[in-house]
C-alpha cells in the first residue's frame, strides 16, 4: 500500500503581511497546519499498516525554502519518500495546482491521497476536492481518522455537533484532514537537523496550467474595528453597555 | 533507550557520580513535587539502574520537576540531578515524539522564531519605544561596557516587560554604559536545556555567540536568571568567557549611588530568593542588602530562605507545564510560597527573577490574596523608591 500526503505553506502570521492592491507579500512561509495532520496520519497509518509514506510538498521558487523544515519534519517522523514540488510561478488558484498536481500524481499510483482540510490562504476544503475530482476519485473531507481495509478506507469525519460518522470509500481515494489521531509528534531539533541532511528529496518542477475562473480584482485590508470603552463605576458602565446594545438593536 | 541516556548522561560535568547514588532519598524527601510522582529522583535512578526507564517516562515523573535544585545541593554524594539525571530523562521523552503539548509548542516556537510566546523576532525591541528614555542598541553604539540581555519574557511577556523597562530605567538613572542587542538577540535557552532539548540549546547557545562576537563590551547584565545561569554556566563551554553580572549584584555594586537617590516606602517586604539567583549560583546578601537600604522599609523573612527557599514552580520549563502539573498536585509551589509571604506579614513580596512575578501574581489570583500582597522584582521596588524622592 502507497499513500502519499499533500503539504502546502501559507504565510507565516507571525509577522506582519503587506498588503498591495494586486499582491499579498508575506515576510516568510510555513507548513499548512492541517496538511502537518494529514502528514502525521499518513504517518500513524504506516504504523498501523506497514504502508510507504511519500510526502509530496508543494512551493513556488519564491518559498521553496521555507518547505525544508516541513519535509525535514516528514522525513524525521517516518516518511519514505519526499518531494519537493516547485511551481513555476505563483498562484492563487487552488484550480490551477490541483490539475498540474493530479496531472503529476496521475502515474504514481497511490491508494491513498491524504491532504489538509483547509489552509489559512484558501477556502476550506479546496485542494482535496478538487484534486480528487481532476484524477476522478471519491473524495471525503472534515476526516479525524483514516483506516484501511479490503480495499476501502474507512474514515471518522466529524459532523458537528460532536457527533462522528463512519463512513467507507474504495480506494484508491482523497481524503481532507482535518486532525490526526494524535498530537503532532513532537521532533528534537537534532532530530530535525539530521533529517533534513539525510533526507532524500527529489526535486520536480511543475508547470501550472492556465485556468480562467475567479479572477482577483483587489487586495485590501479589513478595516479596523472601532473600539469604545466604556468607563465609570459599575452602574455606570451598565447603563451605558445596555444603551450601546439597545442603539445596535440587540436588546 | 538506556544507551542514549548514559550517551548523554556522560556528557554532563560530574554526571559520573550517577553511580554513587546510596538512594537514601534526600532528594525525593526535598523535591516540592516529591508528594505528587511516582518517581523522586532517587526511584528514578533505580529505575535506570534496574533498567525500567520505560515506566518512568509513562509515568510523566520527568516533567514532575521545577529544576529547583534543591535535591541536587543537598545530595550527600553531589549528583547532578538537576542538570543531567533528569533532563537526559526528558530528552528521551522528546526523541519519544510526546512531550506536554504546551512545552512541546514552546521548543518548537523557541526553534522557529527564537522566543517562546509564538512572537516576531523583529519585534523583540518593542518594548524600548514604551519608555521616555532613549535604550541604546549595541548595533548603533557598537561599543558599551555592559551588555543587557532582557531574554524572552523580559522582550515579550506584558508584565515581565515592566520589570525590563525598570531596569533599564535604572541603568540609564546611574548613567550606565550599556546597550541592548535588540532584534538580534534570541532566547538564550536555559529553560531548553533543562527540558532536555540539548540540540536546541547547543544551536541557541553558538548562534547567540556569534552575535555576541560582534559587538565589544565588557560584561553582560541580565534580569533573567536562567539567563544569566546558563551565560556563567553553560556558554564557557562553547567558548563565551565574559564576565556576567546579575542585576542584584549589579543593583549591590551601585547600592551607594542608589542611596543618594532613594526616597521613602512605606512597605513590610519579604524576599524570595529565585532558584537560580540563589540556590544555583550562592547570590543571598546582595538583594537583601539593596531591599534593607531603603528607608521606610521592614524587612521580614520567610520561614523558608535561602538555600531552602521554595521554588516559584516556573523554572525548568515549569512555566510551559503548568495544566500538567496541575493534573498532579494540589496546590502548585507558588502557591504556597504567596500564603508564606503573606503569613509573615508582608504587603510586597520582592522577587529577582522574571519568572516569579507572572507565576506568584497568578498564585494570588488562586488563593485570594490579590489586593494583599503585592509582587515586585527588586528593580521595580527600586525605582519606586527612587521616583518616591
Amino acid at each position: 500500500m502507497k499513500i502519499c500526503a499533500i503539504l502546502r505553506l501559507v504565510p507565516d502570521l507571525v509577522e506582519e503581511i503587506e498588503v498591495e492592491e494586486n499582491e499579498i507579500i508575506p515576510f516568510r512561509y510555513m507548513p499548512n497546519e492541517r496538511d502537518e495532520h494529514a502528514v502525521e496520519e499518513a504517518i500513524i497509518l504506516k504504523e498501523k499498516t506497514g504502508a510507504e509514506v511519500e510526502v509530496i510538498g508543494i512551493a513556488d521558487s519564491e518559498n521553496e525554502a521555507d518547505l525544508d523544515e516541513g519535509l525535514g519534519m516528514a522525513a524525521a517522523k517516518g516518511a519514505d519518500k519526499l518531494y519537493k514540488v516547485v511551481l513555476d510561478r505563483p498562484t492563487y488558484k487552488r484550480c490551477e495546482i490541483a490539475k498540474a498536481l493530479a496531472d503529476f500524481l496521475s502515474d504514481k499510483n497511490y491508494d491513498l491521497i491524504l491532504t489538509g482540510i483547509q489552509a489559512i490562504d484558501s477556502y476550506a476544503g479546496n485542494l482535496g476536492g478538487i484534486l480528487a475530482r481532476y484524477m476522478d476519485l471519491p473524495y471525503i473531507g472534515g476526516v479525524v481518522e483514516v483506516n484501511v481495509s479490503n480495499g476501502n478506507t474507512i474514515v471518522k469525519k466529524e459532523l458537528g455537533g460532536g457527533l462522528l460518522a463512519e463512513y467507507k470509500l474504495p480506494l484508491p481515494a482523497v481524503v481532507s484532514v482535518v486532525s490526526a489521531e494524535r498530537p503532532l509528534k513532537f521532533v528534537p531539533f537534532t532530530k530535525l537537523r539530521q533529517a533534513m541532511k539525510k533526507a532524500n528529496i527529489e526535486e520536480v518542477e511543475l508547470e501550472l496550467p492556465e485556468i480562467e475562473g475567479v479572477e482577483v480584482l483587489k487586495y485590501e485590508v479589513p478595516p479596523e474595528p472601532e473600539i469604545t470603552l466604556i468607563e465609570g463605576d459599575v452602574e455606570e458602565v451598565a447603563d451605558k453597555l445596555i444603551e450601546a446594545l439597545k442603539e445596535l438593536s440587540i436588546l | 533507550m538506556l544507551e542514549t541516556y548514559f550517551e548523554r548522561i556522560n556528557e554532563i560535568p560530574n554526571s559520573d557520580k550517577f553511580i554513587q547514588c546510596i538512594q537514601c532519598g534526600t532528594c525525593g524527601g526535598s523535591c516540592p513535587y516529591g508528594m505528587g510522582t511516582l518517581f523522586t529522583p532517587r526511584r528514578m535512578i533505580l529505575a535506570v539502574r534496574a533498567g525500567i526507564v520505560d515506566e518512568v517516562l509513562q509515568s510523566g515523573a520527568q516533567w514532575l520537576c521545577t529544576s529547583c535544585f534543591t535535591c541536587s545541593l543537598r545530595c550527600p554524594s553531589q549528583i547532578p540531578i538537576t542538570d543531567a539525571v533528569i533532563p537526559a530523562l526528558r530528552e528521551l521523552s522528546l526523541l519519544e515524539g510526546n512531550p506536554p503539548e504546551e512545552l512541546a509548542a514552546a521548543l518548537m516556537n523557541i526553534t522557529r522564531y527564537g522566543n517562546s510566546f509564538r512572537e516576531s523576532p523583529r519585534k523583540r525591541d518593542r518594548w524600548i519605544k514604551e519608555v521616555d528614555f532613549e535604550v541604546p542598541l549595541i548595533s548603533k553604539k557598537k561599543k558599551a561596557e555592559y551588555l543587557f540581555i532582557t531574554e524572552c519574557f523580559g522582550a515579550y511577556h506584558r508584565r515581565c516587560k515592566e520589570i525590563t523597562k525598570a531596569f533599564a530605567k535604572l541603568m540609564d538613572l546611574l548613567g550606565t554604559d550599556y546597550a541592548i542587542l535588540g532584534n538580534e538577540e534570541r532566547c538564550i535557552g536555559d529553560l531548553v536545556r533543562l527540558c532536555g532539548e540539548f540540540g536546541l540549546f547547543e544551536d541557541l547557545a553558538e548562534k547567540n555567540i556569534r552575535v555576541f562576537e560582534k559587538y565589544e563590551f565588557s560584561k553582560i547584565v541580565t534580569h533573567d536568571a536562567h539567563a544569566y545561569n546558563a551565560l556563567l554556566r553553560e556558554y564557557p563551554r562553547f567558548g563565551f568567557k565574559k564576565e556576567v553580572v546579575h542585576h542584584t549584584q549589579f543593583l549591590y555594586n551601585n547600592l551607594e549611588k542608589l542611596k543618594e537617590m532613594f526616597g521613602k516606602l512605606d512597605y513590610t517586604v519579604t524576599y524570595h530568593d529565585s532558584c537560580y539567583v540563589g540556590r544555583r549560583n550562592g547570590i543571598y546578601e546582595e538583594p537583601r542588602a539593596v531591599i534593607k537600604a531603603i528607608p521606610g522599609v521592614k524587612f521580614v523573612e520567610m520561614k523558608r530562605i535561602k538555600e531552602n527557599a521554595l521554588c516559584c514552580g516556573g523554572g525548568g520549563g515549569g512555566v510551559w507545564l503548568d495544566s500538567f502539573i496541575k493534573d498532579h498536585i494540589k496546590e502548585r509551589p507558588a502557591e504556597s510560597r504567596v500564603k508564606e509571604a503573606a503569613s509573615v506579614g508582608a504587603d510586597v513580596l520582592v522577587t529577582a527573577c522574571t519568572l516569579d512575578v507572572p507565576m506568584f501574581e497568578d498564585a494570588l489570583k488562586v488563593t485570594g490574596l490579590e489586593g494583599q500582597l503585592e509582587v515586585k522584582d527588586i528593580s521595580e521596588i527600586i525605582l519606586e523608591a527612587i521616583e518616591n524622592s
